[in-house]
């Protein structure tokens, strides 16, 4: 064993520039899947984080012998919401919220650090007021995310607060009526579950392709060193000794890949907490995933890399000759388009009915985007190699003939390199027509507080009276049928004069009708518009990534390319082919699919998108601008940095075989 | 400028004269003499790091020499630019090698097209005209395999084709049969020297072999970075 690892550190140091370049380039590419899978599996610890420290705010099913009533609000300040829960202890001895020493007592407020930062700064006619006076901090395991905004106001069990009955905002779990509980409740709501789901959905689409790429990069490393290998088998190595031999130097290469991945993650983790989700960013704590998962993470990669290089190994250690023969690969069954074909017709025959159905409908939509994601994968290599023949029927000039040929004969790894940007085009087209839908539509000056139809003249005399000094106009609206509240009446209450003297006239009316809060049409939006912001921001944020895979992707390819074939490029060279030739053929056989992958994954997105689309939005072709621009730049970057490489393999004037 | 005078055949084609070439402190060639005549095949001998090799790549134009000169019918082409070399290389010489010359990706019969095309043949002529060296190479039928469905003598004789098809002044052969088992190196040698004489080419085979030698018409030695006394071939 010890001679074994002797061997390899020699092996591995004694290789010469260009094995070190190709095991610098294994290692980024470890090192840069390593970083995003840490990035995929900390999102859903993250989120599962997010779930626990928001389920306890949901009072759940009344308990069998309870101790505690618990309500929840959602009041408004500044544009923002400001989550109420209201805590009335019926027995001595109730447990401690999370994030709070003790139980609050009646007549006090606890508050998150931005909102008593908020109520300093404002008025206290504004904010401050509709809360009995703030008592303490609320720790981390009561929030969210860092700037949220949250106050826990003890009761006393008969206050009518604690008894009211409340209206519930649709869709939306941001209020709950006061429920008698024996504990807080831990498991997931059904909103931050969505969340999960969604971002479940999202490490998948990140991990997959991730997996896919790790392996392919380990493969390569071992396919560069074939020939030394045959040669160790030729002078006698035992199989097991070159597996050995090979298997460690791909595992130490992984090892430190895994670690450089690390330590770039978590340099990465300040900036990555600005990602806004739910209305604010992240504690840095939750973006890191833990040291058992790091370990975990640290071990399984360089055994995942070892496991590949064992597999791309079978063939040297099969013959000592290491005669790599390679045949014509089978031809791809056309199946694999006509499933996409047949997901695409089976959308647009459903797609007319999803947006009338509501959840079940968005539910749908998920699977047929998964659906089409699946297809889209399974058809690329194929629509690869039927480029790839195109390419090389209509081929005049040497280089488009070998870039075409390239094509024909490894269109997956052709598809590795151009799928993430293929599967984003169909991500970014997709959002560009749902980016058209614009918020901030409706009016945020005008406050409703439902009431019940027999006290609404009462109350909107109330309201009257509490106004004083505010410019408002108060009306009352007779009960409507369909809606939330369908059997109330609402009091609205117009204010001129922007947004402080709205928060005045909601600190104004707090209390009016006991649990129930004033809002506006705007703030009921809000949730919904949440929601499409956060899938905006998740789906660009796997946009970026799968920019990373891809541009990576495209470096590794391009130059594993060329080291592959590096005699065969020698040698041509020699025989007097010009270098700008090779050149050209390693530019095409990337852009030529990436032209044609990129812009037809993006119609596909646009025509996905289709049924939802509001408008095509200034925000949609700019983020399409940015697609085609930051995806085609980025990977002829990437794929330019074989260039040298290229150059530096055909300047050797004695090719040997290595 | 001592030593045996370049003597050839009537007309030679191609001229080396005084070639020195030295890496760091190593010397490769000191100082050589060398004339190939027309469809002459000529084996340059030696053990390793004699120098065959560079003797070969100055020759071919592929690398300059120190001192001395490099003429192809006439011309010199050691002065070249790499541009205007790399030219020559494509349109007035052909290389055969040990292996890994032919693209893995290219079937047969593109891989012998290609330097038809770079010399800016259409393809469709130059695919019919790579077609025409298959039958009497014995490669029948095989136009369309890739290069992994060749056996190495297949795979040889393909790469003996591609340096033919440019009809090139000379051909350079650096040890052509060394991945190949006797009886196919044999065979290998008989058909690169006919089809290189039958095509009005010198042959210029550099190899550690006297059995690959002896199926040239002179055999020149090489030994630190000079030429040993001629000897005739034995073939």
């Amino acid at each position: 064993m010890g001679t074994t690892l002797d061997l390899t550190w020699r092996l591995l140091r004694g290789g010469g520039r260009r094995n070190l370049l190709g095991a610098a380039l294994a290692l980024a590419a470890v090192a840069v899947s390593t970083g995003l899978l840490l990035f995929a599996v900390t999102a859903n610890l993250a989120f599962a984080q997010r779930a626990r420290a928001d389920a306890w705010r949901h009072p759940g099913k009344a308990g069998a012998d309870p101790v505690m009533i618990e309500a929840l609000a959602t009041d408004h300040v500044r544009g923002e919401p400001i989550t109420v829960v209201d805590l009335a202890a019926l027995k001595p001895g109730a447990p401690a919220p999370p994030g709070m020493p003790r139980f609050p007592n009646p007549g006090e407020t606890w508050t998150s650090p931005a909102l008593a930062r908020l109520m300093k700064d404002l008025p206290s006619g504004q904010l401050a007021a509709r809360f009995p006076a703030r008592a303490g901090t609320l720790g981390r395991d009561a929030l969210i995310h860092p700037d949220e905004l949250v106050a826990v106001v003890g009761r006393a069990p008969g206050d009518p607060a604690m008894t009211a009955g409340r209206d519930r905002l649709a869709g939306v779990e941001n209020t709950a009526a006061p429920t008698r509980i024996a504990r807080y409740s831990t498991g997931a709501a059904a909103f931050a579950g969505v969340y999960q789901a969604l971002v479940a959905i999202a490490s998948v689409l990140m991990a997959v392709p991730l997996l896919v790429f790790g392996g392919a990069a380990a493969r390569l490393t071992v396919a560069r060193r074939d020939r030394r290998l045959a040669a160790l088998r030729l002078v006698g190595a035992t199989p097991g000794q070159v597996v050995a031999i090979t298997t460690a130097e791909a595992v130490i290469t992984a090892a430190a890949g895994a670690l450089a991945g690390t330590v770039l993650y978590a340099a990465a983790i300040p900036a990555l907490t600005r990602i806004t989700i739910a209305g604010g960013g992240w504690y840095a704590s939750d973006l890191w995933p833990g040291l058992p998962v790091v370990a975990a993470v640290l071990a399984a990669v360089p055994v995942l890399v070892g496991a590949s290089a064992v597999a791309g190994l079978r063939r040297v250690v099969v013959g000592p000759l290491g005669v790599a023969r390679r045949e014509t690969p089978p031809a791809m069954r056309a199946v694999r388009v006509l499933l996409l074909a047949a997901v695409m017709a089976a959308f647009a025959g459903a797609s007319g009915g999803l947006t009338g159905l509501g959840r079940l409908g968005l539910v749908i939509m998920l699977v047929f985007l998964m659906l089409a994601f699946l297809a889209i994968n399974l058809a690329g290599p194929w629509v690869v190699a039927l480029i790839g023949r195109i390419t090389v029927a209509l081929a005049r000039t040497p280089a488009r003939l070998l870039a075409g040929r390239r094509l024909v004969d490894d269109p997956r790894s052709a598809w590795r390199t151009v799928a993430g940007v293929a599967l984003t085009g169909f991500v970014a087209g997709f959002l560009a027509l749902l980016g058209g839908a614009s918020s901030g539509t409706k009016a945020s000056d005008r406050l409703e507080l439902s009431v019940p139809p027999e006290r609404a003249a009462a109350v909107a005399e109330q309201v009257k009276g509490r106004l004083d000094g505010i410019d408002a106009g108060v009306a009352v609206r007779p009960p409507s049928t369909g809606g939330p509240s369908a059997d109330a009446a609402v009091v609205t209450v117009t204010v001129r004069g922007g947004a402080s003297a709205v928060d005045r006239a909601r600190t104004a009316l707090a209390g009016t009708v006991p649990g129930h809060v004033a809002t506006t049409p705007a703030d009921e939006e809000r949730g919904r518009d949440q929601l499409l912001a956060d899938l905006r921001t998740g789906a660009l944020t796997v946009l970026v990534v799968s920019f990373l895979i891809a541009i990576t992707s495209a470096g590794i390819t391009g130059a594993s390319a060329v080291l592959d074939r590096r005699q065969a490029y020698a040698m041509l060279r020699l025989a007097g082919t010009p270098l700008r030739v090779l050149d050209r053929a390693r530019r095409q056989e990337t852009l030529i699919p990436l032209v044609v992958m990129g812009g037809g994954s993006l119609a596909t997105g646009l025509f996905f998108a289709a049924p939802f689309a509001v408008g095509f939005g200034a925000s949609g072709a700019v983020t399409l601008a940015a697609f085609v621009a930051v995806g085609f730049g980025g990977i002829a970057g990437a794929s330019a940095l074989s260039r040298p490489l290229l150059r530096s393999v055909t300047a050797d004037p004695a090719p040997t075989p290595d | 400028m001592s030593g045996p005078s370049p003597s050839a055949g009537p007309e030679p084609v191609l001229t080396g004269r005084g070639l020195a070439k030295r890496f760091g402190a190593a010397v490769a060639l000191d100082g050589v003499d060398l004339a190939v005549g027309r469809t002459e095949t000529v084996a340059i001998m030696g053990p390793s790091g004699s120098g065959k090799s560079t003797l070969l790549h100055c020759l071919a134009g592929i690398m300059r020499p120190d001192a001395g000169e490099v003429h192809l019918l006439g011309q010199r082409i050691d002065a070249l630019g790499e541009r205007r070399r790399s030219t020559l290389r494509r349109t007035r010489f052909g290389f055969v090698f040990q292996f890994g010359q032919l693209l893995p990706e290219l079937p047969a019969e593109e891989n012998v097209a290609l330097p038809l095309m770079l010399n800016g043949t259409p393809r469709r002529d130059a695919v019919k005209a790579a077609r025409t060296w298959f039958g009497p190479l014995g490669l029948g039928g095989m136009e369309r395999r890739r290069p992994g469905e060749l056996s190495g003598g297949q795979a040889q004789r393909v790469a003996i084709a591609r340096a033919l098809a440019p009809r090139p002044a000379v051909v350079f052969a650096d040890e052509p049969t060394g991945a190949l088992d006797q009886a196919t190196g044999h065979e290998t040698m008989r058909l690169l020297t006919e089809a290189t004489r039958h095509n009005d080419a010198s042959l210029v085979v550099v190899t550690h072999d006297p059995s690959v030698a002896r199926w040239c018409d002179r055999t020149v030695q090489v030994r630190d970075g000079r030429v040993q006394q001629p000897v005739p071939g034995a073939a």
